[in-house]
């Protein structure tokens, strides 16, 4: 086994595998989807597990299986993902924890808006609820934190962050992170080819929009 | 074509094979929380082990039959009564409209399966039919049962008349002392040492509030170290967690498809069917074995259950 192999763990029927950085789990990924052997194909924010048929391949057959195919993966070419624009009203009633965010990050909260659409922000995963994504920021910002006592309903569309790292909430549910926005995108439909309609490796740009716009935007199937 | 639910129960839903390869998208796998159950009951009206059945929690229900078909009940129901009359599990029953059909509590054990030879609505989507209740998925408009809720069956999809009666040596026991077999997960050997034998040697009483989603498992705290704050990684039904409170917490069918905590153990896939029947105050010892061992189980298991059942899996 060469040096750099990455860590491989199997359990039962799946096996988590511990790799470097984002690339490598966007280029693992995608071999992964490649080859059409796995029943799941899960991106964690440092990690991948992938998810075997016991009743095809026994624990070793499938650890040989994957390490082959981590060594013939190759880097995805992020460029040619496309970015996706995503619509924001900053609306207080949408944003309950804005006017809080701002004097940690040590802006007014006029400002905001500017500040958080000027950020380059990547999806780094799905999880939570269907289509509920976790973006990354490497643009610096000070740790904001959860909060304290957990809402027991926070709203689809609401968009939370924490520090460098966002996330979106794609379903009414309950959540503790501070919550800044609202898109009026539905950001899960099963009815979909893609029913998600983000998708880890994505590229986002968030974009301000008026609370007219919002109340007039087009909406999905009911959910 | 339908059947009304008159008294629905603490928790019914329709249920099913789980939802398959969409874990990545944050989709969980819901489905029966017993499938090995699901798959009996579904046998004995001739149909496939993951068609959508009825999945029934701890109390009673009563279902009023509206069209001639054949039903099959199996699980920790304490009993079946048909127009007031005691009829046993594991065994195909033709009824008639207007029949009531009366499934008792669990006295041990959480779920009972009924089944249905004429195929049960549900709503489709991402290639599954089983109920998401997080998200509002799935099923019965997503959502679990209430009283007078009408259900519409559509087409008889089985073969005419069946009669069969589960062989005796396939038939699960339903009791509230439970072992489980687990594999080390990724974060077993992170400190402190001899997290795996603690748990093993532990025996865990299941906390009142567990769900579809998962159950904590109260015992003897396990040392979470310097691991408690790791990065969100895949988790599984069946993966055990270590919160920092030191209590483990089993996951099940809904479970959200990844994790904060250190996923200590894995159940095997050949003892999942199990967590289906856990209820708050089940006991459980955790059993650690070979991921070798544990697909050789899982073989031998769908060996024996392929020759009543036809070709099936497990999740």
């Amino acid at each position: 086994m060469p040096e750099n192999a990455p860590l491989i763990h199997v359990c039962d029927d799946w096996i988590s595998i511990a790799l470097p950085d984002r690339e490598s789990i966007l280029a693992a990924q995608a071999a992964f989807s490649a080859s059409g052997q796995w029943t799941e194909i899960v991106p964690g924010m440092d990690s991948i597990a992938i998810q075997f048929d016991p009743r095809l391949l026994s624990p070793d057959e499938a650890a040989r299986l994957a390490r082959h195919q981590l060594n013939g993966a190759t880097r995805v070419d992020r460029a040619a993902i496309p970015m996706v624009t995503i619509p924001v009203c900053y609306d207080r009633t949408f944003a309950p924890d804005l006017a809080f965010v701002a004097e940690k990050i040590g802006i007014e909260p006029d400002r905001f808006p500017d500040w958080h659409s000027s950020r380059t922000q990547q999806v780094a995963m799905l999880g939570f609820m269907p289509g509920f994504a976790y973006l990354d920021s490497p643009d610096p910002c000070p740790a904001i934190g959860r909060l304290a006592n957990p809402r027991q309903l926070v709203h689809a569309g609401s968009i939370g962050i924490i520090g460098q790292q966002s996330c979106i909430y794609s379903f009414d549910s309950p959540g503790g992170w501070p919550i800044i926005g609202r898109t009026p995108l539905r950001l899960f439909d099963p009815g979909q080819e893609q029913p998600a309609l983000l998708a880890a490796g994505q590229s986002v740009l968030f974009e301000t929009i008026s609370r007219q716009t919002f109340d007039r935007w087009p909406k999905g199937p009911a959910q | 074509m339908s059947i009304t639910l008159l008294k629905a129960g603490l928790q019914t839903t329709l249920q099913g094979a789980p939802f398959r390869g969409h874990r990545h998208l944050g989709m969980p796998s819901a489905g029966a929380a017993d499938g090995l159950s699901l798959a009996l009951a579904n046998g004995l009206v001739g149909k496939s082990g993951g068609a959508i059945a009825f999945e029934i929690t701890l109390t009673d229900t009563i279902f009023e039959i509206m069209e001639p078909c054949l039903i099959a009940v199996v699980g920790s129901a304490e009993f079946v009564r048909i127009n007031g009359t005691d009829r046993p599990q594991h065994q195909t029953r033709a009824v008639l409209p207007g029949d009531s059909l009366h499934i008792g509590p669990s006295l041990a054990g959480c779920r009972t399966y009924l089944a249905t030879s004429a195929e049960i609505h549900a709503e489709e989507l991402l290639g599954g039919k089983s109920t998401y209740l997080a998200a509002h998925l799935g099923g019965f408009h997503g959502r679990a049962f209430k009283d007078g809720d009408i259900v519409e069956l559509l087409q008889e999809t089985s073969a005419g008349n069946i009669d069969r009666i589960t062989p005796p040596a396939l038939r699960p026991h339903y009791g509230d002392d439970h072992v489980l077999r687990v594999t080390p997960g990724p974060e077993a050997n992170s400190p402190p040492k001899g997290l795996m034998l603690d748990f093993c040697h532990a025996t865990y009483t299941v906390g009142a509030r567990a769900s579809r989603m998962g159950m904590l498992l109260e015992g003897p705290p396990l040392g979470t170290g310097e691991f408690s704050n790791m990065a969100s990684a895949a988790v599984f039904p069946g993966t055990i967690q270590l919160p920092p409170s030191g209590q483990p917490y089993v996951l099940g069918p809904d479970a959200q498809t990844t994790g904060g905590y250190p996923r200590i153990a894995q159940v095997i896939r050949a003892d999942r069917h199990l967590i289906g029947q856990l209820r708050p105050g089940s006991r459980v010892q955790f059993v650690q074995t070979t991921t070798e061992r544990a697909t050789e189980i899982y073989r031998e298991k769908l060996s024996l259950l392929t020759s009543w059942l036809g070709q099936i899996d497990l999740w």
